[in-house]
């Protein structure tokens, strides 16, 4: 467990600010209780202080989890973010999509959501955007990135793909051995 | 028959061939320039600059064409020549004056041993085909690639191809000269650093072992150790991490600063304006678009049909 490197650092966030934007600073400035970002095993965990003090104690090999993980580094130093970070994103989230009850399960199975499965988007959303993926009860379904601008959606076929799948909630069941 | 008066009008078309100038005018045959030091008639000059100008520039060209049929001639079949003297004035270069080549090792030596290079003609008499060749190159003379007999010998292998011989000796002599050349080419580049090219090469070499010793699967601290041999210590730099448990504040500020640099290029990215003058006007609020709304729409009219 380590600190990230100035490097690691501004990549992590670049890749935050593409789903939350300027929300990034309140997960720095929080006022309950200090916060911080720790590395270990090439996966960013977010943490409390105190926690991330106690953990100190434990050795590199046998540290498996701390906090939430927000995501992993690549070999190539490429962030990759983990759906256990859908807490923090789901409530910072700059952009929004919320898709259909038929169109729930279709998504929780990692597949790309749909014009006609598309209930409401975030006006002015920008194509290539990062944004999270709700159910029409407000339930944080998991994150992708939208194929089209919210212009472009409405004229679009029911069977095109509005928004790219990334990560969903689905995963803690398919890939349950790979989430920390 | 008078002819008094056409001759004045011929002598009025045409100006006197004769120019007086208060002081001499300097000429530069060589160039075909005059230079023309006498003061300008300031009056003449406002009054009429064109014609004051074209005046000045005819009696200036008068006087130079009047240098120049002084000269000594030469009568030919196409026309009558005059030798011009060399150009006196000194005109400045549009380049800098080239540098001298770094001089290789051979030159060096030379120079010491007094040695001096004899200039040899391009083409020599080869008695074979009773005409001239290229003295080496292509086609050259001094070429034994096209000799049909080779002589063996006395203290050779009879069974030696001479042939492949002398093509391996030709391989090995343009290798030799490329590396004599890579090699001027190395002592000129240290030398025009100030680096004594021996020293430099020296350390080169050393750092070369030192790296090749350090490639290792331990790093050279199993290797066997030759006999004199430096115990190599290879020094790799360290990556350095910031402590775990520095203060929270120290650390925030170091983060808050990457944040601010990141969300400075975000924001620069994208000013979407519709979305700016709707912030203004509505103060903030998230705005969400229901794809059905039309449907919804249509649904209710038909309802209260």
């Amino acid at each position: 467990m380590r600190p990230l490197t100035e490097e690691e650092t501004k990549i992590f966030f670049e890749k935050l600010a593409k789903y939350i934007g300027r929300n990034i600073v309140h997960l720095i400035d929080r006022p309950d209780e200090p916060y911080c970002f720790r590395l270990q095993r090439d996966r960013v965990f977010y943490v409390s202080e105190a926690i991330m003090k106690r953990a100190t104690s434990v050795g590199r090999d046998n540290l498996l989890t701390l906090g939430v993980c927000f995501g992993k580094f690549t070999k190539t130093l490429k962030f990759k973010l983990h759906i256990t970070a859908l807490e923090y994103l789901a409530q910072y989230a700059k952009y929004k999509v919320w898709v259909k009850p038929n169109g729930e399960m279709p998504f929780l199975y990692g597949n790309h959501i749909l014009k006609a499965h598309l209930g409401r988007i975030t006006e002015d959303t920008p194509e290539h955007q990062g944004v999270i993926i709700y159910s029409m009860a407000d339930v944080a379904l998991g994150f992708g990135v939208t194929a089209r601008s919210t212009q472009d959606c409405r004229k679009l076929d029911p069977t095109t793909i509005t928004v790219f799948h990334q990560a969903d909630v689905g995963e803690y069941l398919r890939d349950e051995e790979h989430v920390v | 028959m008078d002819v008094t008066p056409q001759l004045d009008a011929l002598k009025l078309k045409y100006k006197s061939v004769q120019v007086d100038k208060l002081i001499p005018v300097d000429f530069d045959l060589g160039n075909l320039v005059a230079f023309d030091t006498n003061a300008l008639d300031t009056a003449a000059l406002k009054q009429s600059p064109d014609n004051y100008l074209q005046q000045l520039a005819r009696d200036g060209t008068q006087l130079l064409l009047n240098q120049i049929f002084a000269l000594p001639t030469e009568s030919t079949p196409d026309g009558v020549f005059a030798a011009l003297p060399a150009g006196t004035s000194v005109l400045p270069r549009a380049k800098p004056i080239p540098k001298d080549k770094p001089m290789t090792r051979w030159e060096k030596f030379a120079k010491i041993k007094g040695i001096n290079k004899t200039k040899n003609t391009r083409k020599v008499y080869d008695e074979s085909v009773d005409g001239y060749k290229p003295r080496w190159g292509y086609g050259g003379a001094n070429s034994t690639e096209d000799d049909w007999i080779k002589e063996v010998p006395d203290n050779a292998d009879p069974m030696e191809d001479q042939y492949a011989k002398a093509s391996e000796e030709k391989t090995a002599r343009i290798a030799k000269n490329k590396t004599q050349q890579l090699r001027n080419a190395q002592e000129a580049a240290h030398a025009a650093k100030g680096v004594n090219p021996r020293e430099a090469r020296k350390a080169e070499v050393r750092k070369r072992i030192l790296e090749s010793k350090g490639a290792t699967a331990s790093m050279g601290r199993f290797d066997k150790q030759l006999k004199n041999e430096d115990a190599v210590k290879v020094k790799r730099t360290k990556r350095k991490f910031e402590s775990n448990t520095r203060d929270a504040g120290v650390e925030k500020e170091g983060v808050m600063n990457v944040v601010k640099k990141v969300l400075k290029v975000e924001d620069g990215k994208v000013l979407n304006m519709t979305t700016a003058v709707k912030h203004v006007h509505q103060q903030g609020g998230e705005r969400v678009v229901d794809m059905d709304e039309r449907k919804k729409k249509k649904q209710k009219g038909r309802s209260k049909k």
